[in-house]
């Protein structure tokens, strides 16, 4: 709408307000940012809703033997502001397995899984977790009965998954497979430190500071806002590939998230690898030890995936960086590596497959990870697990 | 400090506060002066950066007062000689690559400057102006709220407001609609546009990128239908900020949009949108060219055809003007081509129906109606050259079949046609409801409730993302 927003030159009564606009204006206007704010909050508090139970209630978060591990038969449930109500279902060892742990039945071929959150399908229905899809997509390209057990974990990071091997080799396993994140290197040697998540991106931009001091205030005083993160949710999806790239790496400068994607580690980023380099050598010699083919892979976070579909990165970066990195430690230690990396190239959105705030993948994201594990682990690099040619003549049917 | 952004605002209300602590035209003029120079400073952190801009001053200045001391026997080698050094500096492709400056320098600006120089070497050359000393010619070249993407204002307009004796009035209700159009502004540059340039982006990326059939159709759609809205946001908003920072300064821009979407033919659209430059090619170009081919050509038949080929000349040139590679050429030639064919429109209509049967024509809703949406797909479709590369646009029009492009422009013409003329109601009906004062919608009281939700939403979603304001597009011409 053209609104004229200049007026003659003003003289006399023209030019003045009355007297009572000078109190008018200002309360109209704090009424309507009071209103606004207070209706999208409510409206926030609505969509966005948290419940008072989560995940953590099923786990031992600071034992000195296995580090996080799970209370066996336990239940509980969660829903974090993005993702539905989910419930985790422990079974008798303390694994969101989706099995019953038990002897192998003949011709079975098993696998077993380990990993961090994104392994265990943190925030997704089990029925749509990579646990559950992988083996039925693998059995299908292979023609022959896979299980998988997944013993993943939340904080299930580098040094957590080397405390709990044993269980992964009592597992009987036919192959040991390690769904790995930028996360299990980043907090390779992690333990256990309550809210160790939740602090907010440092920042340089006074406006960003001041922010997080509001924030901060509120939180002291017991209260807390829903409708930045529901806004933020909602602008994160909205924004293109480039504008979300763009804004993340403006974001994130230092050497915390985007560190590992630059093109050359920082001495930051070498020491997390460095550290990540001696649990897996720890995980992979008891693999060997064991005579269990072990298998690696690396699944990115939400900026690695856009950046790669993208197939363009600001100079310095260089998202394939840490996949190679972890290639030649898993292999140089006698384990197999499998990229499905190069696959989210021809992915239309991959960063619509994860949860914009949260990060972890969505039930949508953890089918395509499915997909894509199943290709690559039936494409050859298991001979076990190579697709016969009657179920590859299915699948080119059925794309 | 990027153009649109929150920095970019608080330094114009702060020097509007500061140049009002006095109605002094030196003190006016000094701190606009300074102001200038600060904005300039921080647009590149090398001093060397500055002194091909520099020359290019002094350059126009010394034409000036050639064009000035000498008259008009000198204009013509002036104004080639701007012209000239503006395709160096830009570095034209027409010209050798060997002869451009190697090092990086500020070229932000520069296009405006240019029109200011050759306006004022022009008006001097015809004896329509007396000497111009360095420090106004000085200001009004630098005037930072003009500086990077104009408005394109007349030196005569300028002058009039910035060396007033008496400084036009400022009360609180310009105070209050100034600071309107500033949240306004604000909020199409740094929401609207950059929501608008998401929707464009992954348009993009689905036409490109392997997608259903189906999927890229409605891509394209988006991608015809979202890049004018998004232009005009972008663009728009920046000159509402400026215009109003401006006017606290007690200096009176000239408008550089009025509802351009609402033009039923080329020809309105061109009246409507970045108004100062086709008024300036018009007055610099289009009238000359007009008046110096009718002198030659003395046939009374072929003046309407004259001017149809003056129209073609004048947006052609606009199109060059806007960059210096051959997509910008296809985006003049295409301009030029819709300027001349809607005027030869124009002409066999009045031809065919007279000129009260044409009136009565474009009177007709319907016709009005159609003429809008066909406007809009035809300034989407030129809009190609303006912001992609032949190569992109290559591998755009390749996603999708002759057949079912023609399908999209249509699509696009007849959904756009339908929603305007929805808006154009809308808008008269909620216009029509009106207080003793005039309409309600364009009441103070209304005005601070929008202006204050339009602050809101700005102000938080600004924190949130925490980024650099999106980039103004016309700062790159």
């Amino acid at each position: 709408m053209n609104l004229p927003t200049d007026v003659k030159p003003a003289s006399g009564a023209e030019g003045k307000m009355a007297r009572r606009d000078w109190i008018l204006l200002p309360f109209l206007a704090l009424l309507t940012i009071t209103l606004i704010s207070v209706c999208a909050e409510l409206v926030a508090r609505r969509t966005f809703s948290e419940s008072a139970t989560s995940l953590e209630s099923c786990l031992v978060l600071t034992d000195p033997a296995s580090g996080v591990r799970g209370i066996p038969n336990s239940v509980c449930w969660e829903k974090s502001p993005e993702s539905p109500l989910v419930e985790y279902r422990l079974d008798g060892a303390g694994y969101r397995s989706g099995m019953e742990y038990g002897p192998k039945s003949p011709g079975t071929y098993r696998i077993v899984m380990i990993g961090s959150s994104l392994a265990m399908g943190e925030r997704v229905p089990f029925e749509g977790t990579l646990a559950a899809l992988l083996p039925v997509e693998l059995s299908r390209r292979s023609a022959r009965k896979i299980e998988l057990y997944n013993e993943a974990m939340a904080y299930g990071f580098a040094r957590n998954a080397a405390l709990r091997f044993q269980d992964a080799l009592r597992a009987q396993p036919d192959l040991i497979l390690w769904v790995l994140t930028p996360l299990d290197v980043e907090r390779a040697g992690f333990t256990y430190v309550k809210d160790s998540f939740n602090k907010p991106a440092a920042s340089d931009s006074p406006i960003a500071s001041l922010k997080n001091a509001i924030l901060k205030g509120i939180r002291e005083r017991g209260g807390s806002i829903v409708v930045g993160n529901a806004l933020r949710h909602w602008l994160y999806e909205f924004q293109s590939q480039r504008q979300y790239i763009r804004s993340f790496l403006l974001n994130r400068p230092d050497e915390g998230e985007a560190g590992f994607l630059k093109g050359q580690l920082s001495p930051q980023w070498q020491a997390h690898v460095s550290e990540f380099d001696s649990y897996a050598a720890d995980i992979e010699q008891q693999a060997k030890a064991a005579g269990v083919p072990f298998v690696a892979t690396f699944a990115p976070n939400r900026v690695q995936a856009a950046m790669i579909s993208l197939g363009e990165w600001p100079p310095g970066f260089d998202p394939y960086q840490l996949d190679r990195t972890l290639r030649s430690i898993v292999t140089s230690h006698g384990g197999t590596y499998i990229d499905i990396l190069s696959d989210f190239r021809t992915l239309l959105g991959p960063e619509h497959l994860y949860y914009p705030l949260d990060g972890h993948p969505d039930a949508q994201g953890q089918a395509v990870l499915a997909e894509l594990l199943a290709k690559q682990l039936a494409g050859g690099a298991i001979p076990e697990l190579k697709a016969s040619t009657s179920s590859m003549a299915g699948s080119s049917q059925r794309n | 400090m990027d153009s649109a952004s929150i920095q970019f605002v608080l330094f114009g209300l702060a020097t509007a506060l500061i140049s009002n602590v006095s109605r002094s035209r030196s003190w006016r003029s000094m701190v606009l002066f300074l102001a200038s120079i600060i904005f300039l400073a921080f647009l590149s952190h090398y001093p060397l950066a500055f002194v091909p801009l520099a020359g290019f001053l002094l350059l126009g200045y010394g034409g000036l007062l050639v064009v000035g001391r000498a008259g008009s026997r000198w204009l013509v080698a002036s104004v080639l000689t701007v012209i000239f050094a503006y395709a160096w500096l830009k570095k034209y492709t027409v010209l050798p690559e060997a002869i451009f400056l190697q090092f990086p320098y500020l070229t932000v600006g520069l296009s405006y400057i240019f029109f200011r120089v050759l306006h004022l070497i022009i008006d001097t050359g015809g004896g329509e102006r007396q000497h111009l000393g360095p420090g106004a010619y000085l200001l009004y070249m630098l005037n930072f709220t003009t500086l990077v993407s104009g408005p394109i204002q007349r030196y005569e307009d300028f002058s009039r407001d910035q060396f007033a004796a008496e400084p036009i009035e400022l009360g609180p209700r310009v105070v209050g609609l100034q600071l309107e159009r500033i949240v306004r502004g604000f909020f199409k540059v740094n929401i609207l546009a950059m929501l608008l340039h998401a929707l464009q982006e992954d348009a993009v990326a689905q036409l490109v990128q392997p997608s259903p059939p189906a999927l890229k159709v409605y891509a394209a759609v988006r991608l015809a239908v979202v890049y004018p809205f998004f232009l005009y946001a972008n663009f728009s908003g920046y000159i509402d900020i400026v215009i109003a920072m401006a006017r606290l300064m007690r200096l009176r821009l000239p408008e550089n949009f009025n509802r351009p979407f609402s033009a039923s033919s080329v020809l309105d659209f061109w009246n409507q949108w970045h108004m100062t430059l086709s008024n300036w090619l018009k007055t610099y170009v289009y009238n000359p060219l007009l008046i110096a081919l009718m002198r030659r050509i003395s046939a009374v038949e072929m003046e309407p055809l004259l001017g149809v080929f003056c129209f073609f000349v004048t947006f052609f040139l606009i199109g060059i003007w806007h960059g210096r590679t051959s997509e910008f050429i296809m985006f003049g030639f295409l301009t030029g081509s819709g300027m001349s064919i809607n005027k030869l429109w124009q002409l066999g209509l009045i031809r065919a129906k007279g000129r009260k049967g044409y009136r009565a024509l474009a009177m007709n809703p319907a016709y009005v109606s159609f003429g809008r949406g066909l406007n809009y797909a035809w300034f989407s479709f030129t809009l190609f050259w303006f912001w992609s590369d032949w190569a992109q646009i290559g591998r755009i029009y390749q996603a999708l079949p002759a057949f079912e492009w023609l399908g999209v422009w249509l699509t696009v013409c007849v959904a756009v046609t339908v929603v305007l003329a929805s808006w154009e109601r809308l808008r008269a009906a909620l216009l029509s409801i009106k207080s003793a004062q005039g309409p309600v919608l364009t009441s103070r009281y209304a005005r601070v409730i929008y202006a204050s939700a339009l602050a809101l939403t700005a102000f938080v979603v600004s924190i949130l993302l925490n980024q650099p304001a999106p980039d103004i597009v016309y700062k790159a011409f």
